[in-house]
């Protein structure tokens, strides 16, 4: 065999593994998600498509699945623009502005980011004890903020610092300030890379766990992970086919979002690891 | 002349913040530039610098509910080294961390590598390799949950159907089976973003070095150990570490997937802490968050002088 067929064989093969490995689970969980009862992999068991899971998870009040959801979308909403909004003027202080310890700036802050949540979720449990919020959006907002930006001031200073120079410069000579340079040159100049972060950072709120099961109680502000993970029915058997029907529609808009901006979010990631 | 008159509308236009400037003797522009950083740094100190400094100094104390708070010095930490449940998470932690880590890595590789190559479909590949890494990681455990399950899960029906064993296999039922199920959940999840750092790596990888090995008769293994290993390896590096720190602090699908059972064998430490966070035994399971705090903290600092040492080459 030459090695070309060699190769050949050898990257079909890598390509079906690949797609297997990832979109097994997929589709799996979109599987039982539509099927009439979860145990249609045994033998002899026909398949039986139907829509009454997702029919159950809307319409059934007791599952508070459209609360978790809604919490999930406005808690993960506001985190991503406040933090992209508050990550803007520093990324655009360490791209173009004199200043001292630039590096050591940027390079803490990836240090905090990789700080293992635990270590902190018992303070912030007594903070928002203190200030009476536990089980509301702003427990989980203000974590989230500071959760994602420092991820966010990263992929902003990279995209801040493609922008020309000459554009900031002459505006400089028309008298605006360095604020007004931001906002009218430097965000609406790197617009599609600001959309991309704060995607990302919505996607890394959306599908955070540890904060949102220490910080909330209930459907008030319980987010969709958490729901699903405590989701275990009501009369002793765990509904398979609901969780899965739940787990479709939470997973359903990170994965659009997803397959739309893939080229934006895997150079968004990639950003921090490996410089182009 | 000019210059004068235009000294005079600068000396006019001067603000509160200029006098701060003059007062601490530094640039406006240095002033400035701190005034765009002040909102990141507050998130930052009250929401993560201090309470990680309260669950230090909570480590140090008697926290339960009902109970005075008082200091104990090291006592908690004396307690920790004397459980044996707190071994056994010990162990079970960094045990994940040696098989998971370098199997998501190496599948990473593989895929970067499958990724990397021109076929009909690469972008279809390449958003699938995304769909997971979008995926909430509880989201994820409770997938593989009903993969797991012992009499009509998925994995079991690929055991049945290729004739892998007598009968179904308990995945989550004992500790070899609930430790494979809870890394190949975790790989799931994870191996797509050590493939996507990786395929960046590969792309910026100078192809004129390929076409020279090809000419120097390398073939495909040789070309992949001689030039793409070395080139890849301060990327390799990097997703080594970066996936390190990740696995330390493993919570969310194990959470989900097995609570950490049976009988304690798959408690990552996050989770040996939250167990006594949420009975509200504060101390306790600070201690617990401190050691495995400076485990990542050291790891860290590693990670970002890898990325640092990556920076400087280029």
């Amino acid at each position: 065999m030459s090695e070309e067929n060699f190769k050949k064989i050898l990257l079909a093969l890598g390509i079906a593994l690949t797609a297997l490995f990832c979109l097994g689970p997929f589709a799996y969980m979109m599987l039982t998600a539509f099927s009439r009862y979860p145990d249609f992999l045994l033998p002899d068991q026909p398949y039986s498509a139907t829509l009454e899971n997702f029919r159950i998870i809307v319409f059934s009040e007791s599952v508070h699945f459209l609360e978790y959801l809604r919490n999930s979308i406005v808690i993960s909403a506001v985190s991503s623009v406040v933090a992209v909004g508050l990550a803007s003027p520093a990324a655009y202080a360490i791209a173009r502005l004199p200043l001292p310890g630039k590096a050591a700036i940027l390079f803490g802050t990836l240090g905090v980011s990789m700080f293992p949540p635990i270590s902190l979720i018992s303070y912030l449990f007594k903070l928002m004890s203190a200030l009476n919020w536990i089980n509301t959006y702003m427990a989980l907002i203000l974590p989230y903020v500071a959760w994602t930006m420092p991820i966010s001031l990263w992929i902003l200073v990279s995209y801040f610092s493609q922008v020309p120079r000459e554009l900031d410069q002459s505006a400089r000579i028309d008298g605006a300030g360095r604020l007004q340079i931001l906002i009218k040159i430097i965000l609406p100049v790197s617009a599609p890379g600001v959309y991309s972060t704060a995607l990302l950072a919505f996607i890394f709120a959306f599908n955070e766990f540890i904060f949102a099961l220490m910080l909330t109680i209930d459907a008030s502000a319980r987010t969709i992970p958490v729901g699903i993970a405590l989701f275990e029915g009501l009369h002793g058997q765990i509904p398979w086919g609901q969780i899965m029907a739940a787990a479709a529609v939470a997973s359903l808009p990170v994965v659009l979002a997803t397959l739309v901006f893939q080229r934006r979010i895997v150079q968004g990631l990639t950003r921090g690891a490996v410089k182009e | 002349m000019d210059l004068n008159s235009n000294r005079k509308t600068k000396l006019a236009a001067r603000t509160g913040l200029d006098r701060i400037a003059d007062i601490l003797q530094i640039e406006r522009e240095s002033l400035t530039a701190f005034m765009f950083l002040v909102p990141l740094f507050v998130f930052l100190a009250v929401l993560i610098f201090i309470p990680v400094l309260g669950t230090f100094w909570d480590s140090l104390t008697r926290d339960v509910a009902f109970l005075p708070k008082k200091f104990i010095g090291t006592a908690n930490y004396r307690a920790l080294i004397a459980d044996a449940a707190f071994w056994q998470s010990v162990r079970f932690t960094l045990l994940f961390v040696f098989v998971s880590v370098p199997l998501e890595v190496l599948m990473g590789l593989a895929i970067a590598l499958v990724l990397n190559e021109t076929f009909p479909g690469r972008g279809f590949l390449r958003a699938a390799v995304l769909i997971p890494w979008a995926i909430p990681a509880a989201v994820s455990g409770r997938v593989f949950e009903l993969i797991y399950h012992y009499s009509y899960g998925a994995a079991n029906y690929l055991v049945r159907i290729l004739d892998l064993s007598e009968g179904p296999v308990n995945w989550l039922g004992t500790d070899l089976g609930s430790f494979a199920g809870v890394v190949l959940a975790d790989a799931w999840k994870t191996t797509p973003f050590a493939a996507l750092i990786l395929l960046a790596g590969l792309s910026s990888i100078n192809p004129d070095l390929y076409k020279q090995a090809q000419i120097d008769r390398a073939n495909f293994l040789q070309r992949f150990l001689y030039v793409t290993i070395p080139l890849l390896k301060p990327v390799l590096v990097v997703t080594l570490l970066f996936r390190t720190v990740m696995a330390l602090r493993v919570f969310d699908v194990i959470y989900v997937l097995t609570g950490g059972g049976p009988g304690g064998a798959t408690t990552p430490l996050s989770l040996f802490a939250y167990r006594y966070f949420s009975s509200a035994d504060f101390g306790y399971g600070a201690a617990a968050s401190v050691l495995l705090f400076v485990c990542a903290l050291l790891l860290s600092v590693l990670y970002v002088k890898a990325g640092r040492f990556q920076e400087s080459l280029q």
